[in-house]
């Protein structure tokens, strides 16, 4: 790596920084816009209760020194008390919540890389034949159909009737529903990049002369061609992730998985405000630094893209 | 009483004709089981699964879903039905909902040896003195004292806890002083533990649902020493409880397991080993969950789901009462009348209380409830729910309204629609131009009908405009986002809105003080903002006793003057009597326009027997048997 490179890789750092200081005000500013507040419900609670909880949690002081308040708590990763759940932290909501949802999140995107590179390569390989027509038609349909459907789907199929798999994410197998739900689009969406990618790699002049040369087939697949035609692959990387983290939103409620997905939409009806916070603060994040790494990742692997 | 046995009738034949709207095409025979289904079974009694009886041994374990996470699991702070049902299990009171010899619900003394009659004081208020049972126990095996349960009230009253339910003390002495102005908090509630097994409690007046009070999770007794740290309800290490159970695993979000006590005092009793109750928000995992077997018991199922479930559990699928009202609320601020009417003051109040009348005269009651909401509730025309008694015994509702020859304060049987129809018309004929060829109104104001993004509420919505729309009565229809909508209906920005409310205790006034001018739940804006001194409302109670005969006066006149009596006082009869009045005053204004009285659906494995739900649906496992 040259210096131009490493300038380049803090030069986005701290543009991501910017990016989540920015989502931070952002979010903090619209979420007190909205009408409604954490102690309204159904049940009006007296002036007195709702003064008395105002003053625990800060609420009572003017926006202005909230916000300052909550910047300085975030520097020290206190991301304050839940005001819903009362007693816990929204530290520990996350934490517990994270601990799902990255094991969700990774087994899906490792699932959707693995399997998306291997159809998509034999689907290249076997071009207008009956196996990748196959291959493209169920790509399609997955691509298409959106993860509320297909968990849907699946939950009657294979546990409501078939009961082969738990219908609550938190049992044992109770993950492998929840993964296949999320894996499926961005698989089919990594075959289809894949299959096109490798389709134009295998039709360029140093895989003739590879062929010309008498290399087989194998190696012309794996030693030359597999690694070019995966570049558009890790430009999907980012996107991927920013589709894993908010899929994983509606389907951890379909499956009833206790991940940080539930705990972002409860705290938002609930307007459970530093829960709202906390939750897009670390989604946020997870976000810019994935797409940092999808761009880094990219000039290593291809090493003719000059950063900028 | 009057009316009783009518009602009976009435009530008996809108459940068959409920149970017989709600499939159509099926046959007799299926028709028979769904009616076994449909039938509405008050809430407080034992459900008994017969063919649980018959074989199989009781594991000793359930799976139960009743919500999701609730917010605490803190007796003081918790404010769910779902909590408190949790919290049941794992604390007792003084009193709690048990089962009779008959296997019928009831209140029962708990931690209390028995359940003592009040002394009642020269000024009027009344002393009770409770000794607690021996043999009491925390989970942590230290002594259950009753200065636990003196620190644990006034913890729950206090303001420096803020708990939603701080409210449910109110009726012990030294409670208003707690929230006086210039209060130090350091004022106390007037009750005292003068040993270790006595409590004395002091209450302003005769309060009719006392014992019911000591079985709600507020009143619980908690340890100082436990309590101390918040998180302790939240990390089943620090949850120190003296109930049936402990909690042997929480895993947040997702399952709560409580594991039965073997030094909990009454422990022979307790059928159940282990419950877990999971947590769930999606009705339709729910189903899944029960569909595979995983869970046997569902606190909810999806609202779409219910004709077919109907058929395919006629046995598992249950509801029962609930105390609880769904209705309409009107703005009292916002103009009915059409420009050209001259009518101002009280003149035009009465109008527009008539004409919100006759409206809700034009609502089909039984078409809700048979093909849209579909859960077996009961058409409603009063505001007090179904299920709250009467000084007597008897159901509140059926002794409301001014006419005899139905319950209520309008007709709400399928027959009498059509009647209610041509009156509403009439009445509103008086105020509104009549195009007698296209049999519609020509100058009713544009009302917006307010409600929460659901889709229940949305399809009765439209049932409800629909049912105005053929009278030229344009309702447009505006959802908004829960918290907002809560927001926006609270601040009286709507013209009409959907409202509900359930019962916190078995007595009718947790209906009517809500309506008071002062209180927090006052959606309809009685003595609020434009009209606050409308002089539209007038009370006479010389009859009982008292001083008070307004004509004509406000809100505040007479409306809070009645509660305030009710409040304070102490004859059980007159107390009724005047909640009678007061709720009949509330109808008049219109403002409040009954839909349905809800009910609790729930499914439950054919495998379990001994399971059982309070009046306010709190959900008992631990006399249960899984046999399987």
């Amino acid at each position: 790596m040259n210096t131009k490179t490493l300038m380049y890789i803090l030069k986005r750092i701290l543009l991501a920084v910017v990016t989540v200081w920015v989502v931070i005000t952002v979010t903090f500013f619209v979420m007190h816009a909205v009408p409604g507040g954490p102690f309204v419900g159904e049940k009006a609670v007296t002036e007195a209760v709702m003064k008395a909880m105002e003053a625990k949690y800060g609420l009572d002081k003017p926006l202005s020194a909230q916000y300052l308040t909550y910047l300085k708590d975030i520097t020290k990763f206190d991301f304050g008390p839940s005001l819903k759940q009362r007693g816990r932290t929204v530290n520990n909501i996350i934490f517990d919540g994270m601990k799902t949802s990255v094991k969700l999140g990774v087994l899906a995107a490792l699932i959707a890389l693995a399997f998306g590179v291997v159809f998509g390569a034999i689907a290249a390989l076997r071009r207008n034949k009956l196996v990748d027509r196959i291959i493209m038609i169920i790509t399609t349909a997955f691509v298409s159909m959106p993860s509320f459907i297909m968990g849907t789907l699946l939950l009657l199929v294979f546990s409501s009737k078939l009961g082969i798999f738990p219908a609550n994410g938190a049992e044992k197998n109770g993950l492998v529903l929840p993964v296949i739900t999320l894996s499926l689009y961005p698989m089919a969406y990594i075959t289809r990049l894949t299959r096109s990618s490798m389709l134009e790699v295998l039709g360029q002049d140093y895989i003739r002369t590879a062929k010309a040369k008498g290399v087989s087939g194998v190696k012309i697949i794996f030693g030359h061609a597999l690694k070019n035609s995966l570049i558009p692959v890790i430009t999907y990387f980012g996107p991927m992730l920013a589709y894993i983290v908010t899929g994983s939103l509606v389907v951890e409620q379909i499956f009833a998985v206790p991940g940080i997905g539930r705990a972002f939409v409860n705290s938002i009806t609930g307007r459970d405000y530093p829960l709202v916070m906390g939750t897009t603060i670390v989604l946020a994040t997870l976000i810019v630094i994935m797409n940092l790494v999808g761009d880094v990742m990219y000039k290593i692997v291809d090493p003719r893209i000059t950063l900028d | 009483m009057k009316k009783k046995l009518l009602s009976v009738l009435l009530a008996s034949s809108m459940l068959l004709s409920l149970a017989a709207c709600g499939n159509k095409t099926e046959t007799a025979e299926e028709k028979a089981s769904t009616q076994t289904s449909t039938s509405v079974q008050m809430a407080g009694q034992g459900n008994e699964n017969a063919k649980a009886e018959e074989g199989g041994n009781n594991t000793g374990v359930i799976n139960v879903c009743l919500a999701s996470e609730p917010a605490s699991l803190d007796p003081a702070v918790n404010s769910s039905v779902d909590g408190a049902s949790v919290i049941s299990h794992l604390f007792s009171g003084l009193a709690k909902w048990g089962l009779d010899s008959k296997g019928k619900v009831e209140l029962q003394p708990d931690c209390a040896e028995e359940f003592t009659e009040g002394v009642k004081n020269d000024d009027g208020t009344v002393t009770y003195t409770y000794k607690l049972k021996d043999g009491l126990k925390w989970s942590d095996g230290k002594d259950v004292t009753a200065g636990d349960f003196v620190y644990a009230w006034n913890r729950a009253a206090g303001p420096a806890l803020a708990a939603d339910y701080c409210y449910m003390f109110d009726v012990i002495l030294g409670y208003d002083e707690m929230y006086a102005d210039g209060a130090k908090g350091d004022e106390k509630l007037k009750v005292e533990a003068p040993d270790d097994k006595t409590i004395v409690v002091t209450l302003k007046n005769d309060v009719p649902y006392w014992n019911e009070l000591l079985a709600f999770p507020a009143y619980m007794p908690v340890r100082e020493d436990v309590v101390a740290d918040e998180s302790w309800s939240t990390d089943p290490k620090t949850y120190i409880c003296n109930g049936a159970y402990t909690i042997s695993d929480w895993q947040h979000n997702s399952v709560i397991k409580l594991a039965k006590r073997d030094d909990f005092v009454d422990a022979a009793d307790v059928t159940m080993n282990e419950i877990n109750f999971y947590l769930s928000d999606d009705n339709n995992n729910m189903l899944a969950n029960f569909e595979n077997g995983s869970w046997e018991f569902i606190d909810e199922v999806p609202n779409n789901e219910i004709s077919n479930l109907k058929e395919k559990y006629p046995t598992e699928l249950k509801i029962e009462g609930q105390l609880g009202t769904y209705y309409i609320c009107w703005n009292n601020n916002e103009s009915l009348l059409p420009k050209s009417s001259k009518l101002t003051g009280t003149e035009k109040a009465k109008a527009e209380a008539e004409i919100r009348n006759a409206i809700a005269l034009l609502i089909d009651r039984n078409y809700i409830v048979n093909d849209v909401s579909k859960k077996g509730e009961i058409p409603a025309s009063s505001f007090v729910a179904m299920g709250l008694t009467d000084a007597d015994g008897s159901q509140f509702y059926e002794n409301a309204g001014p006419d005899p020859s139905y319950v209520g304060y309008y007709d709400v049987t399928e027959t009498g629609y059509e009647a209610n129809w041509g009156k509403a018309v009439e009445t509103l004929k008086k105020y509104y131009t009549y195009d007698e060829t296209k049999q519609q109104f020509t100058d009713v104001p544009k009302l917006t009908y307010l409600y929460n993004t659901n889709d229940n509420h949305k399809a009765i919505a439209e049932a409800v405009q629909a049912s105005l729309s053929t009278l030229g009565i344009t309702m447009s229809l505006e959802n908004q986002e829960w918290a907002t909508f809560l927001e926006t209906r609270k601040k009286g920005d709507f013209s009409v809105a959907r409202n509900g409310w359930l019962a916190d205790y078995n007595d009718p006034i947790s209906f009517l003080d809500m309506w008071i001018t002062g209180s927090g739940n006052n959606d309809v804006q009685f003595g609020k903002g434009a009209n606050k001194d409308q002089k539209a409302y007038s009370l006479d109670i010389t009859d009982l006793g008292y001083d008070t005969k307004v004509e004509n006066g406000t809100w505040a006149e007479t409306y809070d003057v009645i509660v305030k009596d009710i409040k304070e006082c102490t004859d059980s009869k007159t107390r009724y009597e005047l909640m009678h009045r007061a709720e009949d005053l509330l109808m008049s204004t219109g403002c409040i326009c009954p839909i349905y009285f809800y009910t609790d659906i729930y499914m439950i494995d054919e495998s379990v027997s001994g399971f059982y739900s309070s009046p306010l649906g709190f959900k008992f496992f631990l006399h249960a048997k899984v046999n399987k």
